[in-house]
């Protein structure tokens, strides 16, 4: 009895965190799109201020407000890492089944494709990619989501391995079902799991490495409010003791990339039928 | 016990700061030993982008390259003087024909170059005839031929009136015919006021005082230069080990204990262009040019009315700028009339008077044209971008709409064409206003912004024909406003200036810097130009 008590409660617990979670970056994302104008602000009477009341993550050099600049571009961050672990997956998602079911000579291209992507350093590749489609919006879309794809194309494709191998598969291919008909109806189902999850692991990833390359200066443009830009920008004024334009957008920074991951893990858990009764 | 330990271990703690506060215990020590011996070495800090790429060989744009500056190893023939007209260096006198196309200069015949060989009109002739090859950095085009006349006379030939080539001459510096190849760059002979002593990539540069050298000895026997970032270089002026680091306004306002802030007045301007075109047309190869609303000329005078420089300097610059009124403030061919005053009622009437209505959000408009652009600055360059934000606010107040955007410098050159780009420029040649303003030759507009005024372009023409140097500075003048046409506020105005930024130097008490002529755009060697009268005090 109490044990069931203490399972419901956790998984009680789990939920409210997971709402919190859920809330807040809704929260950042909500804000970021009322605030796209404030961002871009700029009033020089107000430079160079430590944090105060008005202006709570202080204000750059040239006087816009760090608050409202930080939430606009986690916001865009978010929403940048949003669509491309979506477009990720979904890339993933169709290497993943098409390497299992389209015979032999797809898988291999598939599985090159893979450890090619894989066997290039990420931040190199997504420089190329970005560099390649112009920079800017499109560019950092673009190159952030064609190279977060391979890995979870990896472990979608083991698993329709193991799955062609099952018999109600083999059962419903017996019966004459299309290898397509197959895949869809009967596979992929199976593999929501990993994939609900894999997509959203993808969104710390895809937003860490938004930040990166922008910082780079390979991304967004540099009159964005980006948490890249942000904190690109401040490192030139470090050193003279201006600590609020690099810590509390890296703070913010780091608290989403771990809310995220928070949000993966937990839903993994829920959903996860092997871990039903923790 | 405790409590008593720690005590004392804050009470030195706060001595400890204190004194790091008012300078260090070792300072007097140190300034004992250089009385001692008088100092005669310095070390300066200048940007990374100030090294050579290319080592010290005027071929590549050393001295005579994208940002001008005495060479120091070699020799010129002429100098810019305090004042910035024409002054001798090894030139002892200089002559043109009537029709402006031949000069004629004779040379001190006591120079040696530092391997001991004399300077010989040779010299001058091959290097002038190499850099008119091979110079991808500088003009040289004008340039048919250099000859030697004899020992110390040399002839110019010009393929075209080149009145201030003397300004040319004083960005040149001399190399030996008999010691010039592919190495010159990192082992070059001069006949300058310093050696090369050792140049490592990347990291310093060590310059030694000639002891041949045919003027006055220089005063200052060794100059180190280091190449640093900005910050860097405060952190490295912070510490103590540097003489003189160079810095910028976002820095201006701490204080580095024994070293004050010294700040150079400059042509180092930064204004933006209104191409002066209705849209519409391209280029031959396909760059749209011409903006519907920066055309009206009426809009372009609101705009130089409306921006407030004064209030422009103190926000972006803290105060260290001056304002601004043409590519050449205060140079000898800079015409004053170029000067106004902000006036944004002034401003908004000539808006009105343009059709210009405010519409519905406040922004003008006319015909369906709305009063707005956008405004590019180069990424990464924090000043421009704050200059472009506060001319977006400036304007806004008189009801145009600024766009501020980003831009690299690979696709800023043809987006100019149609939108105002924040420029940089300020050199000590008059030759800046013939490239920003004259028709481009063989193209219908100037070359960086659509704008053509054939009453313009013959005053420019007219100045390069000019017999002498002293006329040629009053058609400049009348190039920029000639009492009916020109490219001021009554005039056409195609581009706005907003603001000489100051050349800021981190200087260590007791350095004496000798007196800075106005410091052109770029903020490196110029301010060694004269290191060899600097003096430790």
């Amino acid at each position: 009895m109490t044990g069931t008590k203490k399972t419901g409660s956790r998984r009680l617990t789990m939920l409210v965190l997971l709402a919190f979670a859920v809330v807040f970056l809704g929260a950042v994302v909500w804000l970021g799109e009322i605030w796209q104008e404030e961002a871009l602000v700029t009033d020089f009477t107000r430079k160079n201020l430590a944090p105060c009341q008005t202006h709570p993550f202080g204000t750059d050099w040239m006087g816009r407000d760090m608050f409202v600049r930080t939430v606009t571009g986690l916001s865009m961050s978010i929403r940048i890492g949003l669509l491309t672990a979506c477009i990720s997956a979904g890339i993933a998602f169709l290497m993943g089944l098409a390497a299992a079911v389209m015979g032999r000579l797809a898988d291999g291209i598939i599985g090159m494709l893979i450890d090619l992507v894989l066997g290039i350093p990420h931040m190199l590749l997504l420089i190329l990619i970005s560099f390649a489609c112009g920079r800017g919006f499109f560019g950092v879309v673009a190159g952030v989501s064609l190279t977060h794809w391979a890995s979870l194309a990896r472990l979608l494709r083991g698993e329709v391995l193991q799955l062609k191998e099952s018999q109600y598969v083999k059962i419903a291919e017996r019966l004459g079902k299309g290898r397509f008909y197959v895949a869809f109806w009967h596979m992929a189902p199976n593999l929501l799991p990993q994939f609900v999850t894999g997509l959203i692991l993808l969104f710390p990833h895809a937003i860490l490495h938004e930040a990166s390359i922008t910082f780079l200066g390979f991304g967004l443009s540099p009159e964005q409010p980006a948490v890249g830009n942000i904190l690109s920008e401040s490192m030139r004024y470090l050193v003279t003791g201006k600590w609020w334009l690099a810590l509390f957008p890296g703070l913010l920074l780091v608290a989403a990339v771990l809310l995220f991951h928070y949000i993966g893990q937990t839903a993994c858990r829920l959903i996860d039928p092997g871990s039903a009764h923790e | 016990m405790t409590a008593a330990v720690i005590t004392a271990g804050l009470a030195l703690g706060l001595f400890g700061c204190g004194a790091a506060g008012t300078g260090p215990a070792a300072g007097p020590n140190t300034r004992k030993e250089q009385s001692e011996t008088p100092k005669e070495s310095v070390i300066v800090v200048m940007g990374p982008s100030s090294e050579p790429e290319s080592g010290f060989d005027p071929a590549y744009g050393w001295g005579a390259g994208e940002h001008v500056h005495e060479p120091l190893i070699q020799s010129t023939l002429t100098v810019t003087t305090a004042d910035l007209k024409i002054g001798y260096d090894l030139a002892v006198e200089m002559e043109t024909s009537g029709d402006g196309l031949v000069w004629t200069v004779k040379l001190r015949d006591d120079v040696k170059f530092s391997d001991g060989e004399p300077l010989t009109a040779e010299d001058v002739a091959f290097t002038y005839n190499t850099l008119r090859d091979t110079s991808s950095v500088n003009d040289f085009t004008m340039l048919k031929e250099a000859k030697a006349l004899d020992e110390a006379t040399v002839e110019f030939t010009l393929n075209r009136p080149y009145s201030i080539w003397p300004y040319t001459m004083a960005i040149t510096g001399i190399v030996p015919e008999h010691a010039y190849g592919p190495d010159y760059g990192s082992h070059p002979i001069g006949s300058g006021r310093y050696l090369l002593k050792q140049w490592d990539k990347g990291q310093q540069v060590i310059l030694e005082a000639n002891p041949d050298y045919y003027g006055e000895a220089p005063k200052m026997k060794k100059v180190t230069i280091l190449f640093m970032d900005e910050d860097a270089a405060y952190a490295a002026a912070l510490s103590g080990q540097v003489d003189l680091a160079y810095t910028s306004a976002a820095f201006s306002e701490q204080t580095v204990p024994g070293f004050s802030l010294f700040s150079c007045e400059t042509v180092d301007n930064r204004g933006f262009n209104l191409p002066a075109t209705p849209a519409g047309e391209t280029d031959e190869n396909g760059v749209a040019l011409g903006n519907d609303f920066t055309a009206d000329i009426q809009v372009r005078r609101a705009i130089n009315l409306a921006i407030n420089r004064e209030e422009m300097i103190e926000h972006v610059l803290n105060g260290h700028g001056t304002a601004a009124y043409s590519v050449c403030d205060k140079m000898p061919w800079y015409n004053p009339t170029a000067e106004l005053s902000y006036d944004s009622e002034l401003a908004v009437s000539l808006l009105e008077e343009a059709g210009w209505k405010p519409g519905a959000d406040g922004i003008r408009e006319r015909d369906g044209v709305r009063a707005a652009f956008q405004m590019l600055y180069p990424a990464g360059d924090s000043v421009r971008q704050a200059l472009c934000e506060d001319t977006a606010n400036q304007l806004a107040a008189v009801g145009i709409d600024v766009t501020v955007e980003g831009v690299g410098w690979d696709t800023a050159y043809d987006r100019a064409q149609s939108a105002p780009l924040m420029w940089g420029w300020g050199a000590h040649t008059p030759m800046e206003l013939y490239n920003i303003y004259h028709t481009k030759p063989g193209g219908t507009y100037a070359e960086y912004s659509p704008y053509a005024n054939e009453a313009v372009d013959a005053l420019m023409d007219a100045a390069l024909a000019s017999n002498s140097l002293e006329e040629s500075y009053e058609l400049w003048k009348k190039a920029q406003w000639d009492g009916r046409t020109g490219i001021t506020q009554a005039g056409d105005l195609p581009w706005i200036w907003l603001v000489n930024i100051d050349h800021l130097y981190w200087v260590k008490d007791g350095l004496k810097v000798a007196d800075q002529k106005l410091h052109p755009h770029g903020h490196g060697w110029t301010i060694v130009n004269n290191v060899d009268q600097w003096v430790w005090e």
